[in-house]
């Protein structure tokens, strides 16, 4: 699935609805709610536990109990599946992937976001109708339409390993169009771009010294975003057999079950890691700026 | 027209409407290109090129065979397909709810809000072969959790309804991205419920029922409704969920992956059609989404 349908922005917190006063009521108001909650957390964690759990230790679920809980646990599966001839190649692949996709995507979306909210205003509606049309095609029916048109077309195009950085760039398009528009729209745009302007800048320095800078935040959740999304991509990649990290972790999970999920258990560490530091990233960079002001 | 648009985080007020003095011009559109052309490259043509393959017989002329052909001949994957829809998005919308009014509504403790919203934003976009695995180790015949509900005296693969690839095993893993967007889709809905409606209802003589068959669902059901579209809408797209879990899983995507394998030459116009059909179907799914989405905001000031 990879590019969900997430396009909600998140409201600031109300204030709680309280029902009944005493604290005795409340608790048995929140009964329901917090058992929702419980209920939750169990079914979202222990995906996860059982497959870091699967991947680390070496002791069938059969065998499994409370003598044999603390067996074997060794990172061995996934040492083995990196010495695999093909999962650096892939890995580099993906993560050229995901490079070129971030930077096709902000080289077109930043101008055009700009230029749109600068010289355009009437036709925002137009675009961001446009940018929400991936969700309309989706990969599957894209990527047939793309061995379609192009193998009888443009055969060279699709023999690319990097065929799929359009692809991919289409496919991120609702949210990465959604988060710089956000961000531009925070900003008083006409207002700085008129000062920097006025004090004898051009494009090229207003753009990097003034709009970029202030764009960062929206500029980097748009990558993150991105960057999951093409590390764990896998309709596409397999459907035009280009054998990306995701693909190669599904055809290792064939031969070696453990590994591949240790792969798929990687991935997903990687993902999150990447998420932590763009959050460490962001606040810091928010920080500074209200510390400056 | 000007269309004052208050922006949530800044409160600023940024003015839509060209400001006076600067006409737009016809050439303006021009700076519009790069991104216009992009689009039409890899979104128009390539859905142009499964259209052309789904309605353009081997005699080179428009026929609707291809796309009746595709209904009849893969009624069963067309019906697994709307059912496991339905079936997630159901379920999706019902535990999203009941998990954003949990959220929402909780005061202690205070990180407990801003945590599950940052969880459903990753979980949402989760999908794929990593959910796949995942859900492998724990209901799989031999996952942690099948073990665990056994020994609690539950056995999943005692009578033969669930499979981990089966519909109700894959219907499951669905859930595990269905719920956080359905969550994300109607907590701002949740937040819209002011306080105050409460009290009226209950100064009133109103009941907890009363408010909520009165007041609660029908400012809710806007967004519920269109969260349904939303919910359905993803389900019926997925393809790597439902092929990493089982290969020949009966769904339209799978379907379209399996005749495209088979045939390289791409002569049959069958995966068009179904690629066709199913663009039609996000289409108006999306499209009574935006209708109705537009329709909740009503409620939020």
């Amino acid at each position: 699935m990879g590019a969900s349908i997430v396009e909600e922005v998140l409201a600031p917190s109300p204030p709680p609805i309280l029902v009944g006063s005493s604290p005795r009521r409340r608790w048995i108001a929140r009964l329901g709610p917090n058992l929702v909650l419980f209920a939750c957390a169990v079914f979202f964690v222990a995906p996860l536990l059982s497959m870091a759990r699967f991947t680390l230790q070496n002791v069938p679920v059969i065998r499994l109990g409370w003598s044999t809980l603390f067996d074997k646990w060794t990172f061995r599966a996934l040492t083995k599946a990196f010495d695999d001839p093909l999962f650096w190649p892939t890995l580099k692949l993906s993560l050229k992937l995901a490079v070129g996709t971030i930077v096709v995507s902000l080289g077109l979306l930043i101008p055009t976001a700009l230029y749109v909210n600068l010289r355009l205003p009437r036709a925002r509606g137009l675009v961001e109708f446009l940018t929400l049309l991936p969700y309309v095609v989706p990969p599957i029916a894209l990527v047939a339409g793309v061995a379609a048109f192009f193998r009888p077309n443009a055969k060279w195009y699709l023999n690319s390993d990097y065929a799929l950085v359009p692809l991919y760039v289409v496919m991120a398009l609702p949210f990465t169009y959604r988060s710089i528009d956000a961000g531009i729209r925070a900003i008083d745009l006409r207002t700085l771009v008129d000062a920097s302007r006025s004090l004898g800048a051009g494009w090229g320095t207003t753009l990097r010294r003034i709009l970029l800078p202030n764009l960062s935040a929206s500029i980097v959740s748009a990558t993150f975003l991105t960057a999951t999304v093409v590390l764990g991509e896998f309709t596409m990649a397999a459907t035009l057999a280009k054998t990306t990290f995701p693909v190669f972790s599904y055809q290792y999970f064939g031969r070696e079950a453990q590994g591949g999920i240790g792969l798929a258990l990687l991935t997903l560490v990687g993902s999150t890691a990447l998420l932590g530091i763009f959050t460490l990233f962001t606040r810091r960079k928010a920080r500074k700026r209200t510390a400056r002001a | 027209m000007t269309t004052a648009v208050i922006d949530q985080t800044g409160g600023r007020i940024d003015d839509a409407a060209p400001a006076p003095g600067r006409r737009v011009r016809g050439f303006a559109w021009i700076g519009l290109l790069p991104f216009l052309l992009f689009l039409f490259v890899f979104l128009l043509l390539p859905t142009y090129g499964v259209a052309r393959k789904a309605f353009i017989g081997a005699d080179h002329s428009f026929t609707w065979t291809g796309m009746s052909d595709a209904v009849t001949k893969e009624r069963p994957a067309f019906v697994q397909s709307l059912k496991i829809s339905l079936v997630s998005a159901l379920l999706g919308v019902v535990f999203g709810t009941l998990l954003a009014y949990a959220a929402a509504t909780a005061t202690r403790p205070k990180w407990l809000r801003s945590l599950v919203s940052a969880f459903s934003g990753v979980a949402a976009n989760m999908g794929g072969v990593v959910l796949a695995f995942a859900f492998f180790t724990l209901l799989g015949r031999q996952g942690l959790g099948t073990k665990i509900l056994t020994t609690g005296g539950v056995d999943l693969y005692k009578s033969s309804w669930f499979d981990i690839t089966g519909f109700w095993g894959i219907a499951t893993v669905y859930l595990y991205f269905q719920i956080p967007l359905m969550f994300l889709v109607t907590l701002p809905a949740i937040d819209g419920l002011k306080v105050s409606w409460r009290e009226a209802s209950s100064n009133l003589g109103g009941t907890t029922w009363t408010y909520w068959r009165r007041v609660g669902l029908p400012v809710l059901a806007p967004s519920m409704l269109g969260g349904f579209l939303l919910l359905f809408a993803n389900a019926f797209s997925a393809f790597a969920t439902a092929y990493a879990l089982n290969t020949r899983f009966n769904v339209v995507p799978v379907k379209i992956s399996f005749y495209l394998q088979g045939d390289i030459a791409g002569r049959s116009p069958l995966p068009f059609a179904l690629a066709t059909w199913m663009v039609i179907i996000m289409a108006v799914a999306m499209g009574g989404y935006l209708l109705l989405r537009r329709r909740a905001e009503r409620w939020r000031s």
